[in-house]
């Protein structure tokens, strides 16, 4: 073929690419879930659960498994684990395409949207309504309402698609031999002396005050500390005063010096803070098992409280941890998934686990048992996750959000390497983050 | 005469038949797992997927692709990519190949020590380079340090590295960022054991008396090698180049592992490659991914095609 020839037919298709195209049109979903699908089971003699944990919560997790397959021998449940959530996100979409997934899998509000709008998740009310099989009302009163009410999609007719399954809050990481370095004896109640503390460490000690993890969820706890919201109809509220000192926060901890990025995906601010080389850090409750194994059991060395506030009097922070939800496979993977939910969100189960894990008790009755009350008085800090349940509020749970939290760790990125000032970076937020937004909004209504 | 005919034509029905036969596994191989997904993907980049689901488009997603910036982006990242690594990997993998085919001791052991990268793998070597790039704890930095200079951010930089090289007189946005530099200099690092084997198989096969009639007629060692060794070495060079250019467009183990997520600092790493793969997995956007892949793929052969017939020309065969 010559030359002139091969040119000419790729021209060609690229004006035909470009000229034949019409509109996209939208998936047809109503504001309600694309009509149900059903889908494969990956392993038909097996419940299969994708799970992030890994060590020793890995090793409970797996035990318990083991001890609901004696009671329930029929179909067995297989953990499997599936890298972190943003590999379990992309397994899951791929396995949507695929037509197969597994009988259930951890996720976040924003991904659980996700497979809703496309019809691959069972909604749980028939479930937990069910007379046999179905939680009592006390049951489901024994919840705190936060972790259950995040549960509940309001974009799907406030139907419950997925159940508290691992519960944690934002909480700030503290080093006390910095801070006493410092002349500092109590971590900070609120941003200006978090701020003020911060530069004292730096002109003290010269060592950095904190390190912080590019995240979206940080930044969202943060705002909520200021006593700002997320979004308000369908449109994000970036750009408001509370997000706008958020910002200009971070852009004064990096312009003065007082702060670094660490590299995503690491956990290198938990080393540094075991290391004594910062004073700070944002990171979930669930942290506190790895914070301690790098402390060398130290627990004298550091301490984790709240995140500081604007107004300690009405504080705020971000409720951290995943849920299960389960996918439309057959009636009877779906009965055994529903049945490791129950088992493993019982009180006693319940116990066990925020014992084995840190992570927050979701009911009542395991937060009451001695065993967690003494748990509690072993060590100062160990009731402070679950101090913060009563004003930890959960991020947006609708679809669009996995993209927008991504806009967020880039504005935060931008700031933090210089790239943009903090007026900017969160204007432009917020104009991209609503017009990802009002697309998925008009995608889902169409 | 009309026998022989026959005879002829009944054998070439036999041997077409066996050839058949003996083509068909590969065929079989080829079409299942080769051909089959091709037109799959472009089957799925005609409808509006997202997670699974979605109506027909025509070539909607293509013309989306087309008008996007994300796209553009992307396609800048790559032809960075492309021309930061192609020219110098090649240079850098000649000048090595030819110290390599001239020494005479320790042949063996530096031939193994060079090629040594490329057989390791991508992800664990990217691990070792993540550590040795690392702001706080990473040897590039200590060494700056200890040289007096300011420590860099690396592979967590989104400005240019052009910014860096006139000490901030070209906007930060201008050029390919600090971050895509640290990936190409990987890879550079990564593809050079196969190409300098490549080179050193050429060199080998070369015909020295040409070499040697162009020294006795006074020609020094960089004229021999720029008027006779690489005009002999162009089908070497013209394959290499053609593969390498191919490689820089599906290049992606690197940049995930590097960066973590494959995007890196404010999209600045985020190659076609990528943005394929975080619209197809991260996003649940299948029809556009697949459009994305299907609009690669048509980039590549163009590339292919025209480095064909505009360097092939050049190509000296023996």
């Amino acid at each position: 073929m010559k030359l002139k020839s091969a040119c000419g037919l790729i021209l060609c298709f690229l004006a035909a690419l470009t000229g034949c195209a019409g509109p996209i049109e939208e998936t047809v979903t109503g504001g309600t879930p694309a009509a149900l699908r059903t889908f494969q089971p990956i392993n038909p003699d097996a419940a299969v659960f994708w799970d992030r944990q890994t060590t020793e919560t890995r090793q409970l997790l797996l035990q318990l498994a083991d001890e609901f397959n004696r009671l329930h021998p029929d179909l067995p449940i297989k953990v499997e684990h599936s890298g972190g959530y943003t590999e379990i996100n992309r397994k899951v979409a791929a396995s949507i395409q695929a037509g197969a997934l597994p009988s259930m899998a951890v996720a976040y509000e924003s991904m659980t949207a996700e497979y809703v709008q496309a019809g691959a998740v069972a909604a749980l009310d028939e479930f937990t309504r069910d007379p046999q099989r179905g939680l009592s009302a006390a049951d489901l009163a024994d919840f705190f309402p936060a972790v259950l009410e995040t549960n509940r999609y309001s974009e799907f007719e406030g139907k419950m698609y997925s159940f508290p399954f691992c519960k944690s809050a934002l909480m700030m990481y503290f080093n006390k031999r910095v801070l006493a370095d410092a002349g500092f004896s109590q971590p900070p109640n609120t941003w200006d002396e978090f701020l003020e503390q911060c530069r004292q460490v730096k002109e003290k000690t010269g060592k950095f005050a904190c390190a912080l993890n590019v995240d979206c969820s940080t930044v969202d706890g943060m705002i909520y500390s200021m006593g700002g919201e997320l979004v308000k109809d369908h449109a994000t509220l970036f750009d408001s005063l509370e997000a706008m000192r958020v910002f200009e926060l971070i852009e004064t901890l990096v312009r003065e010096k007082l702060a670094y990025q660490i590299t995503r995906d690491s956990y290198d601010d938990e080393s540094a803070l075991a290391q004594d080389q910062i004073a700070f850090l944002f990171r979930s409750s669930s942290g506190r098992t790895s914070i301690a194994r790098l402390m060398q059991g130290d627990m004298q060395r550091w301490g984790m409280t709240r995140i500081p506030q604007a107004d300690p009097a009405d504080p705020r922070t971000v409720l951290y941890g995943p849920n299960i939800v389960i996918f439309n496979t057959t009636p009877d993977q779906q009965r055994a998934a529903w049945e490791f939910v129950k088992f493993f969100t019982s009180p006693e189960i319940g116990v066990r686990w925020a014992l084995g894990t840190g992570y927050i008790p979701i009911r009542r009755s395991a937060a009451q048992h001695p065993d967690v009350q003494a748990f509690w008085n072993e060590w100062e800090y160990n009731r402070a996750a679950f101090d913060c349940l009563a004003f930890a509020r959960s991020e947006p749970n609708f679809a669009g959000w996995q993209e927008v939290r991504e806009l967020v760790h880039d504005a935060e990125t931008a700031i933090l390497t210089g790239m943009k000032n903090a007026r900017a970076a969160a204007t432009e937020l917020k104009q991209a983050a609503d017009q990802v937004l009002s697309a998925r909004h008009a995608r889902s209504t169409r | 005469m009309d026998e022989v005919l026959e005879r002829t034509r009944s054998r070439a029905v036999r041997d077409g038949a066996i050839a058949a036969v003996l083509l068909a596994p590969s065929l079989a191989v080829l079409g299942v797992f080769g051909i089959t997904p091709i037109l799959g993907a472009v089957y799925l980049s005609l409808f509006d997927t997202h997670f699974g689901a979605g109506p027909f488009v025509g070539v909607g997603n293509y013309a989306k692709a087309l008008t996007e910036e994300d796209f553009w982006k992307s396609f800048l990242v790559t032809f960075y990519y492309s021309v930061g690594t192609i020219p110098v990997g090649l240079v850098l993998s000649f000048a090595v190949a030819l110290a390599l085919f001239r020494i005479l001791r320790a042949r063996g052991l530096f031939r193994t020590m060079y090629f040594l990268p490329y057989v390791t793998s991508a992800v664990a070597a990217a691990t070792v380079w993540r550590v040795l790039l690392h702001p706080q704890i990473g040897l590039t930095n200590l060494v700056l340090q200890w040289l007096g200079a300011d420590p860099m951010q690396w592979l967590l930089e989104p400005r240019g590295v052009l910014y860096f090289l006139t000490d901030g007189r070209i906007p930060p946005t201008i050029g390919p960022s600090l971050s895509l530099c640290c990936v190409m200099l990987f890879d550079i690092w990564h593809a050079s054991g196969f190409m300098i084997v490549i080179f050193l198989a050429g060199l080998t096969a070369l015909p020295r008396q040409l070499e040697e009639a162009a020294r006795i007629d006074g020609a020094g060692g960089a004229q021999v090698v720029w008027n006779v060794t690489l005009p002999l070495l162009s089908p070497t060079i013209f394959f290499l180049t053609v593969v390498s250019a191919i490689r820089s467009f599906q290049a992606f183990n690197s940049f995930f592992a590097l960066t973590g997520d494959g995007r890196g600092p404010l999209n600045t790493t985020r190659n076609l490659t990528v943005y394929i793969y975080s619209s197809f997995y991260q996003f649940g956007y299948e029809g556009y991914g697949a459009a994305l892949a299907a609009l690669s793929s048509l980039a590549i052969v163009t590339m292919t095609i025209v480095q064909w017939r505009f360097a092939g020309r050049r190509v000296f065969y023996e």
